[in-house]
């Protein structure tokens, strides 16, 4: 199970995957909008998404946990 | 490898012949080292021997040996075991790197461990930094022992202990400085790299920390391997002590070759030029593939510095830690240069504190061994938010701003993108005598972005607007219609807008307009960096 986290804070932009979806390394699970960047937060491994833990436009904070991978 | 070796040994009858036989027999033993059965250990760890190292790392037959018939001496009337501490542990000397002088202090694992000892240290090492600062050349520590040899150190004899560091203060800044990290470096010995110029670091094999495993169990209590507290997997991501993360002691040490092949030996020279054959005014391809015209999209920024500067040059420093903030070295028409870019491809390119650290250090080594500078500037600021706050963020960006201020090499600033705020300071803005400042036609100038600065000066206009979202909208883009670099270009406040194809000319142009360069300021003992 690996944890994927927001590596700074901002909000969900764009959600791009779901419960159940099978990604590759460097897919790209969403997207976080911070300091002006669309910021693509990506699969750090090959793997199922078992969690999405946020929604678009949730404020996100360092470290959070944004999708968990099986 | 040695000048003398070996085999010149030789049966000699008489008297004289005795005498130098006893030379070259003490010699060979201490040239083999810890004995074949510590050599065997050593390599099934899968490192080289010292020796198998300064191979690598001087030119073929270069190498001059000083204190190899040197052991351990008997400290406060205790035992001491000549036969069994070669070289006390420790092999010094000097040869070419490239066909220039570098000195070296490089630790035996198979003698008791590589610690070290009175002989190596206080004789050995101290006359190696003495010679490499009087000659001013650069000093490589290839580190692999245990730490300070307790039975000699341990007691209030210590009190005499520990002026290396200082020497090494004194070189800082006079001569690179090199640490190659090949096996533990435990406790004190640790600042060796913490105050290097360059730190690579093997992976799995070396480790530093202040205090080795078992010294931190007896302090605090704390269960954790040298490799877990140490390894590059902490110095080369997290702590960013180490520069480079290698594979194996080969990659480590043609690292450290390709390193001093940037750098000056002193500085008092300018760095060495290398024809690379790449031409000067070469229109740089590429660029409109790699960089996204939407300031919202990210990118690769090396691509861009591979693209511009001399093919195969580009050679980049503590590239897994702050990673928002990409520095190294690479050549532009054979000139070295030190290259500062932000990367939109992490954290969106913003600024943080690790990021700051990590370019004020690069931009002050550059500064001190006559290595230009080139900015590659898209940012969008630095991070903001309570959580930087806590960490200090506006002492560590101002390290930034110090050292691109005091820098005096010649500076080239390029704004691709993105210039916001401080972040466009920190990056060699206007204010901070670039020699030449220029911005492709899409960069953006400003101290906000055009949605911040609407909410700050239009807040309440919006509010009491009809349809709130139009007004805002059509605000942003008045303001945006302001950041364009024409409006700066207008006000001569940079010195052109380039077409991107014309960037490495303009770089290689605007370091060779810089050479004659010379900044005068008022005198002072030293200035008082927020570190």
């Amino acid at each position: 199970m690996t944890e994927v986290k927001a590596e700074l804070v901002g909000s969900v932009w764009k959600v791009k995957t779901q419960v159940g979806a099978q990604v590759a390394e460097e897919d790209e699970l969403l997207i976080l909008e911070s300091m002006k960047m669309e910021i693509p937060v990506t699969a750090p491994r090959a793997g199922t998404v078992k969690e999405v833990r946020v929604k678009e436009g949730e404020v996100v904070k360092e470290g959070q946990v944004l999708v968990v991978l099986e | 490898m040695t000048f003398w070796s070996a085999n010149r040994i030789r049966p000699v009858e008489n008297e004289y012949g005795k005498l130098v036989g006893e030379l070259h027999a003490r010699r060979k033993k201490n040239l083999a080292m810890g004995g074949a059965e510590k050599i065997d250990k050593q390599h099934q760890r899968g490192k080289l021997t010292v020796r198998e190292r300064i191979g690598l790392l001087f030119d073929q037959g270069t190498f001059v040996e000083l204190g190899l018939l040197a052991h351990q001496q008997p400290v406060r009337g205790g035992e001491s075991d000549p036969d069994g501490t070669p070289a006390d542990g420790v092999v010094t000397g000097h040869g070419d790197v490239d066909g220039r002088q570098v000195w070296v202090i490089a630790y035996d694992f198979t003698v008791m461990a590589g610690s070290m000892g009175a002989v190596g240290e206080q004789f050995k090492a101290a006359r190696v930094r003495e010679l490499a600062l009087r000659y001013r050349k650069p000093i490589v520590w290839l580190l692999d022992s245990a730490g300070a040899r307790i039975q000699e150190a341990a007691g209030s004899t210590f009190a005499g202990s520990g002026w290396l560091f200082a020497d090494q203060v004194v070189m800082s800044g006079v001569i690179p400085q090199v640490a190659a990290m090949l096996g533990p470096c435990a406790a004190g010995t640790a600042y060796i790299p913490g105050l290097a110029d360059f730190v690579p670091m093997v992976k799995e094999t070396s480790s530093m920390a202040l205090g080795g495993a078992r010294l931190v169990k007896a302090a605090t209590g704390e269960d954790v391997t040298d490799h877990e507290m140490g390894g590059s997997q902490v110095h080369c991501y997290e702590s960013g002590v180490g520069d480079n993360e290698v594979a194996d002691d080969v990659e480590c040490i043609a690292m450290v070759r390709r390193f001093l092949s940037y750098l000056p030996s002193s500085n008092t020279e300018q760095p060495p030029l290398v024809v690379t054959g790449d031409p000067p005014d070469r229109l740089v391809d590429g660029l409109d593939k790699i960089v996204p015209v939407n300031p919202r999209s990210a990118y690769d920024v090396r691509k861009v510095v591979k693209a511009v500067f001399d093919q195969e040059s580009w050679f980049e420093l503590k590239p897994t830690w702050a990673k928002n903030i990409v520095v190294g070295f690479a050549r532009a028409g054979g000139q070295s240069v030190g290259v500062v870019a932000n990367q939109p491809m992490q954290k969106g390119g913003a600024l943080d504190s690790d990021a700051a650290d990590k370019a004020a250090r690069f931009i002050r080594m550059c500064d001190a061994f006559n290595i230009p500078l080139v900015y590659l500037m898209d940012v969008p600021g630095f991070m903001v938010g309570s959580q930087v706050e806590k960490e200090g963020i506006i002492r560590h960006g101002a390290k930034m701003l110090y050292a691109t201020s005091e820098a005096t090499v010649p500076k080239v600033t390029v704004i691709m993108r993105k210039a916001y705020g401080a972040g466009y300071y920190v990056m060699n803005g206007k204010g901070y005598q670039p020699d030449t400042i220029v911005a492709w036609p899409f960069a953006e100038i400003s101290v906000m972005g055009p949605e911040g600065a609407v909410n700050i000066i239009f807040n309440k206009q919006v509010e009491a607007a009809e349809d709130p979202t139009a007004t805002r909208a059509q605000l942003i883009e008045t303001i945006r219609a302001q950041i364009t670099p024409y409006l700066a270009a207008g006000w001569a406040m940079i010195d052109d807008v380039i077409d991107p194809v014309e960037t490495r000319r303009v770089i290689i142009k605007g370091i060779e307009q810089a050479r004659d360069k010379k900044i005068d300021r008022p005198w002072r003992k030293h200035g008082n960096i927020p570190v």
